[in-house]
């Protein structure tokens, strides 16, 4: 009997727990789904990492064999492998970064289609994301060049390689360019005599082959050939220091030696992961706690407004215990049968959605989600939630004697709570003002929930919409305000001096070098650059306010505010650091701060850098001269279009902007049902008093009136707390929860805080407007009858 | 003026799962201006269906029914409306009082239908209560509940009251005292108020103009008093 009761209760509410089924589904997949995105991500990497054993330490430098032979020999040390990794082009202009290599058992290639590395074998293993842009498939002949080096090779193999997740030919390129950038592997056995015998002959400014022949009679080409980067494999984690230390101190070739987890691709991949935890687990955090609120009002409501039912059942002469677990057992199989719903669609479509976004931009094989214990228990959690609300609720009711229960037809009024409103201000109110003053005060826990929720969805999409402004605004900092120039060029490391002076003399003078320094801050030492400015006014810098600052003092340097802020350091401190690849160590005064959103590093001028001995050479050339057709000038690299690299950071922005609409539509999706639940709470509630006030001869749009005005001034209120606290959610997001590398601030348009209002006031007087409807259908003689 | 209130075969069907079930069937009865006229009948005989119909809250499914020469029948929601907060008051068995308006607020409310209400602190007095004013409805007793309800349909200065077993839920003592305000409320105005009780307390009958009984939804019988007694010759 008591479970058709059940059965026909749920009819009966079917709103409401069509609510709580929503909500909790919507909860639990919201959080779930993220948590399988983000440990799938871990996971993916994790796996991949490890199968295909990813290297500990890159040590940059000219290893020849009795270093790579001491290496191998460190304890600790798995196994070490050497290759030469040169950027080349092809015959339809991209870029390969080629790599030479002897062996193959650090970073191992996973083949996605083709055959495995053998040195012997003639071709290249290609990167499989450039071959499917570039239609490449396997068989085909590509043509590159490096140098005076001409290669027609066979692709023998498409591959994904731990080392390779996400590459960009330069580090001011934030986006991926597949089309136009990626790696190739090839056998060391392919980089031929010749060349390197020119390459000898060039360096000994030898012109005739006789005479190289006749001076080298025992010339092996092979004892010629150089590598650039040595990969490391360390046994164990722990002892990757160790290992670093050694290799500085014992190998004097090793001009840098570099930590995998510094390493770009593994950097910007636990990047993704780092910053979507916190982003998205605030996101998901907050829809689980909003939907969790107005399941617990929904659950208590439904329970109290059951109390003449649980008094008839007890002074049937149920045992308490009975009633308990049928009141219970309302709850709970709703929200066991969406909470599973929720962990499956969180899984898979949230899970799989947001994992297939990413591995379209990280190169990595077998990505799937993955689904965690937290998830589990989260799932568990709410179930049991949602069971505790019930009991507690229905165990309150039960403790008064049945009598009580069914003699208060109307749940009591507290007695002191509604005094205050007979005097002051509320004196002057108008009957409907002082009904629903009184009706808020009555129903606390409603109308906090009714605030709460209202202003998460407010706050949510200032958020996001702030979100985007925020990127806008750093965007055009950035690409507006700092970078000043329309074209950046890329001296190649080898070009000689004369040529870089007949190069500014085409390009103009204005030109920056970046070096790679350590840091020493006390015992550790920490890895950073510095940007030597003489590039005049094509690169500027701006204060903390976004106002244009000189960086003109050749007494010190220029760190920025965040790099300042996380190391402590204050104007006037003295900082110790030395280049890469270079023992001595510089001391230098704190001149000055500038703000960089995208790099945290030191910045001084030229003049700064000679006053310390150090010749300026450098690496970069900014223009505004248009260089659009430019190519194959002897002494540079690459030449950087700024709409380019606008572009390339537009990219990469907008997959964070992809989830940030996703967020947008589920926080309105969340607002629209919160505020028709509560509007569906409020209004059956009140049913009995419209009911009364229908009687008495009041017009239908009189008391749609008055149930709107409730609804309005919970609206107003949210909005008034909801507003402020996007921005602040926003600044804190961009502040402490950003990679480190970052300095953002929330940047919000006044347009976005008008969005969210018009938006949140609109839906909440939509869902009113539509409530106040069904009071038009109020049956007075039912309504009157019962007040249930 | 005989036919102030005025039923012509007036018949309620209620629809129930497949079956047609008539709470009223074809009622018929008039009702003269200015008379305290009771109805009884057992349970379930469609005394408060009738009520409700002649109160404008529900429709009946045929038959007219007029109130001062006007058919409420043919009524729009809004005349129903107007109809119901100029003309009617009511009276439940339970109160039906808004918890969240003091004792003298309840009785205010009047003042946003209706164009000239009675004095509010007045009727409060009258009816006892005028030291509770400013009390919340669930601070006072069940017959201070109720005065507060017959304070505030009295306050419309209604010409009909409709009462459904105003004395129902109280003890005899209060339920004298009850009836002895809904005498006095038809008595006022220059005896121009009706006033219509429906009971179950055949006690009550004694002191009626009219006797109206139902049974099965058809009219029983109706008696006329000539000479009803005063509410304190009856014995309770
Ligand atoms: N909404 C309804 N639906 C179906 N039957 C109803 C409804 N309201 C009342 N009835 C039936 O109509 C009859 C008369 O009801 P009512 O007028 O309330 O009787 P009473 O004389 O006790 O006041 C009863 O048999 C009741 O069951
Ligand atoms: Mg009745």
């Amino acid at each position: 009997m008591l479970i058709r009761k059940m059965i026909r209760d749920i009819k009966k509410n079917l709103s409401q727990f069509i609510t709580i089924f929503l909500m909790v589904f919507i909860g639990v997949m919201a959080y779930s789904g993220i948590e399988a995105y983000m440990d799938g991500m871990k996971n993916t990497s994790d796996v991949f990492y490890s199968e295909n054993n990813l290297q500990d330490l890159n040590v940059m430098g000219a290893i020849n064999d009795d270093d790579l032979k001491e290496i191998k020999k460190i304890d600790h040390v798995n196994d070490a492998e050497r290759k030469l990794s040169v950027n080349a082009t092809t015959d339809n202009d991209k870029t390969l970064l080629l790599n030479f290599i002897e062996s193959n058992n650090i970073s191992k290639f996973y083949l996605i289609d083709g055959e495995g590395f053998d040195i012997n074998k003639s071709g290249v293993w290609l990167d499989e994301f450039y071959a499917k842009e570039n239609n490449i498939k396997v068989g085909d002949t590509i043509l590159v060049k490096y140098d005076t080096l001409e290669l027609h090779e066979r692709v023998l193999a498409l591959v994904n390689i731990p080392d390779h997740l996400y590459d960009v030919r330069d580090s001011s390129e934030l986006y991926p360019d597949r089309k136009e950038f990626g790696f190739a592997y090839l056998s060391i056995n392919e980089i031929t005599e010749k060349y390197i015998k020119s390459k000898v002959m060039n360096e000994a400014n030898i012109k005739d082959e006789k005479i190289f022949d006749y001076a080298m009679p025992n010339f092996n080409y092979k004892d010629y050939i150089y590598f650039n980067t040595l990969m490391v494999d360390v046994d164990n984690k722990d002892n990757v220091d160790k290992v670093k230390n050694k290799i500085d101190d014992e190998i004097t070739s090793a001009k840098a030696i570099i930590k995998i987890e510094d390493s770009a691709s593994y950097v910007t991949y636990q990047g993704e992961i780092d910053e979507g935890k916190t982003y998205v687990g605030v996101f998901s955090g907050l829809f689980l706690v909003i939907a969790m609120l107005s399941v617990i009002t929904t659950m208590t409501r439904v329970v109290k407004n059951q109390r003449i039912q649980i008094g008839t059942l007890k002074a049937l002469g149920f045992k308490d215990r009975r009633v308990l677990l049928h009141y219970i057992g309302y709850g709970f199989y709703i929200s066991l049968i969406a909470s599973i719903l929720g962990l499956i669609a969180g899984y898979y479509l949230i899970g799989n959605f947001f994992i297939s976004l990413e591995m379209a931009f990280f190169e990595i094989p077998n990505g799937h989600p993955s689904m965690n214990s937290t998830s589990y228990i989260v799932a568990l959690a709410v179930v049991l939630i949602v069971a505790l609300i019930s009991y507690l609720t229905c165990r309150n009711i039960l403790k008064e004697n049945p009598a009580e229960t069914l003699r208060n037809k109307i749940p009591n009024v507290k007695k002191n709570s509604l005094n205050i409103t007979t005097k002051g201000i509320f004196k002057k109110m108008n009957f409907s003002s002082k009904w629903n003053a009184r009706d808020i005060l009555r129903n606390k826990m409603r109308t906090i929930t009714g605030v709460v929720g209202v202003a998460s969805c407010a706050m949510l999409i200032v958020c996001a919409f702030g979100m985007l402004n925020s990127m806008d605004y750093f965007i055009d900092l950035q690409f507006k305000e700092l970078y000043n120039f329309d074209y950046k060029i890329n001296l190649k490391e080898d070009v000689s001096d004369t040529r870089i002076k007949e190069l500014e003399n085409i390009y103009g003078n204005n030109t920056s070098k970046t070096y790679g320094i350590e840091i020493k801050n006390k015992d550790i030492k920490e890895s950073n650059n510095i940007f030597v400015t003489d590039a005049n006014e094509y690169v500027r810098f701006v204060d903390n306010k976004g106002k244009f600052i000189k960086v003109d003092s050749d007494k010190g340097i220029y760190v920025t505010y965040k790099l300042a802020q996380t190391k402590g350091y204050k104007l006037g401190d003295k900082i110790e650091w030395h280049i890469y690849g270079e023992n001595k160590y510089y001391t230098s005064e704190i001149v000055g701060f500038n703000k960089d959103p995208q790099n945290q590093n030191v910045t001084m001028t030229r003049k700064y850098l000679e006053s310390l001995g150090i010749e300026y050479k450098p690496d970069s050339i900014y223009s505004n001269q248009d260089l659009s057709k430019t190519k194959d000038v002897d002494g540079i690299d690459i030449i950087q279009d700024i709409n380019a690299l606008e572009e390339g950071m537009t990219n990469m922005l907008s997959m964070m902007k992809e989830m940030i609409i996703l967020i947008i539509a589920v926080a309105i999706i969340l607002g629209a049902i919160i505020i028709y639940n509560l509007g569906i709470l409020s209004y059956t509630e009140k049913q009995y008093q419209f009911a009364t006030l229908k009687v008495l001869g009041f017009k239908d749009k009189q008391i749609k009136k008055i149930f709107i005005k409730q609804n309005n001034w919970i609206a107003i209120a949210s909005l008034i707390i909801g507003l402020p606290a996007g921005y602040y959610l926003t600044d804190w997001l961009f502040k402490t929860a950003i990679e480190e590398h970052y300095d953002f601030g929330a940047s919000i348009q006044p347009l976005t805080y008008v969005i969210a209002a018009v938006g949140t006031f609109v839906a909440s007087y939509i869902v009113s407007r539509y409530l106040a409807r069904k009071i038009k259908n109020i049956d007075m003689v039912s309504s009157l009858k019962g007040n249930e | 003026m005989d036919n102030f209130i005025e039923l012509k075969d007036v018949k309620k069907t209620y629809v129930v799962g497949d079956k047609e079930f008539n709470a009223l069937d074809g009622v018929s009865f008039s009702i003269p201006k200015g008379e305290f006229v009771v109805i009884l009948g057992p349970s379930g005989a469609g005394k408060s269906t009738l009520l409700n119909l002649l109160g404008g809250m529900d429709n009946a499914t045929s038959g007219t029914i007029t109130v001062d020469s006007e058919n409420i029948e043919k009524y729009s929601k809004n005349e129903l409306a107007e109809y119901r907060a100029e003309n009617v008051g009511f009276i439940f068995q339970f109160y039906n009082i808004l918890p969240t308006l003091t004792v003298l607020e309840n009785v205010d409310i009047v003042k946003d239908i209706v164009k000239r209400p009675k004095s509010s602190k007045r009727i409060l007095e009258d009816v006892g209560l005028k030291e509770h004013m400013n009390k919340f409805p669930n601070q006072l007793s069940g017959g201070e509940q109720q005065r507060v309800s017959i304070a505030r349909a009295i306050a419309k200065n209604p010409k009909i009251l409709l009462c459904d077993e105003p004395t129902g839920a109280l003890d005899s003592k209060t339920g004298v005292e009850v009836l002895k305000l809904l005498k006095k409320q038809c008595d006022a105005n220059n005896g121009e108020n009706t006033v219509i009780i429906v009971t179950h307390n055949a006690l009550i009958a004694e002191i009626a103009d009219r006797v109206i009984r139902l049974k099965n939804g058809q009219i029983d019988s109706i008696n006329v008093n000539k000479h009803p007694k005063s509410i304190d010759e009856v014995v309770w």
